[in-house]
């Protein structure tokens, strides 16, 4: 049976505009919600609001995306090993000659206060909190 | 303080950066890797090639861009660069687009089809999805990789991999379905199904 006698009621409900088999080659844009990127767009969106077969198919395709999805993440969680974590981190310290860092923390805290007198004599008074944190690092010397 | 110890302390507070922010991805590249390459050794190898490569440029990093996704650019640039040479992969062809949508389902999925193939997913074992996706080509396995357990959208991926946003939807559509196939046809080695998964209805 081919896809037009199975569809054929739904050829003349939509004008004929656009076949199912044209809905099905447009799949991964619908799944991936990316319809809005192919032309026929419209076409599609109206042929699929009045094809039952249509629906029903990405309807499933939604769900067999779901639970492919569900079972790649289920699967594929590896962790790395500890000593690799480990490895990483002594290679990039490698990058820095080895060498160990201190850390120095500045932290600076002032209030800035204007006031502003206008000319009725209306006073305005502006506070304003600034905290600032500084973090440097440096190298250890080497002995 | 002289203009040397300038440039070893920006250094050091470059190492610091990267560290706190790109070494929380080992795990999720590790697993990423594994997928890449097939095996553990190799995939240790590619994640500690691509930290030290994404250390390496980390300077060029644009603050506030998306870290997790420059890291998986570098690791996939890096594996294909290095990591399968000697095992040449086929390319696929430029005409992939027309054809993936020739070739692309024209019939309706039967009912029975259909539950057969939802049983499957639901049934198989971790084991049977790993082996899956191992057996999918390359180009395939990345780009559904990236998609579905990454959740990069497509956009992201086409950036990760360096091909056309096209080639990244037919890749994704050509590997889900030949993902779905591979486990149909587990689960009816197994026993669990009776039908075959995804048998389009003959057309004259």
């Amino acid at each position: 049976m081919s896809h037009d006698d199975f569809n054929s009621h739904n050829l003349n409900s939509t004008g004929g505009q656009i076949n199912c088999g044209e809905v099905l080659a447009s799949l991964i844009f619908i799944i991936e919600g990316q319809l809005q990127e192919m032309a026929e767009a419209a076409a599609i969106t109206d042929h699929m609001s009045n094809c039952l077969a249509c629906t029903a198919e990405i309807e499933h395709e939604r769900a067999m995306h779901t639970l492919l999805q569900d079972a790649l993440r289920r699967t594929c969680c590896e962790e790395a090993p500890e000593d690799l974590h480990q490895s990483i981190h002594a290679q990039l310290r490698a990058q820095l000659g080895g060498a160990a860092t201190t850390e120095v923390v500045t932290q600076v805290r002032m209030r800035e206060i204007s006031i502003e007198i206008d000319e009725f004599g209306n006073v305005e008074r502006h506070e304003i909190e600034i905290e600032q944190t500084h973090i440097q690092h440096f190298v250890d010397d080497e002995d | 303080m002289n203009a040397k110890d300038l440039v070893l302390e920006s250094a050091a507070d470059r190492t610091v950066r990267f560290e706190r922010d790109a070494l929380v991805f080992t795990n999720q590249l590790y697993a990423a890797a594994l997928r890449y390459t097939k095996n553990p050794e190799d995939a240790r190898d590619l994640v500690q090639d691509t930290y030290l490569k994404a250390f390496a440029s980390f300077h060029q990093f644009e603050e506030g861009t998306n870290l997790r996704a420059w890291l998986y650019r570098v690791l996939t640039t890096t594996f294909i660069n290095s990591y399968r040479k000697g095992q040449r992969q086929p390319q696929i062809s430029q005409a992939e687009l027309e054809d993936w949508q020739l070739e692309q389902a024209q019939s309706h999925t039967s009912n029975l089809g259909k539950s057969a193939e939802v049983e499957a997913l639901e049934k198989l074992p971790d084991s049977d999805i790993k082996r899956a996706l191992q057996e999918i080509p390359e180009e395939f396995r990345i780009v559904v990789y990236l998609a579905d357990v990454e959740g990069f959208s497509y956009k992201e991926i086409a950036e990760i991999v360096d091909v056309p946003a096209g080639t990244v939807m037919s890749r994704l559509h050509r590997g889900r379905k030949q993902l779905r196939e591979k486990l149909a046809d587990y689960a009816k080695e197994l026993g669990y199904t009776v039908a075959t998964s995804k048998k389009k209805e003959a057309s004259e």
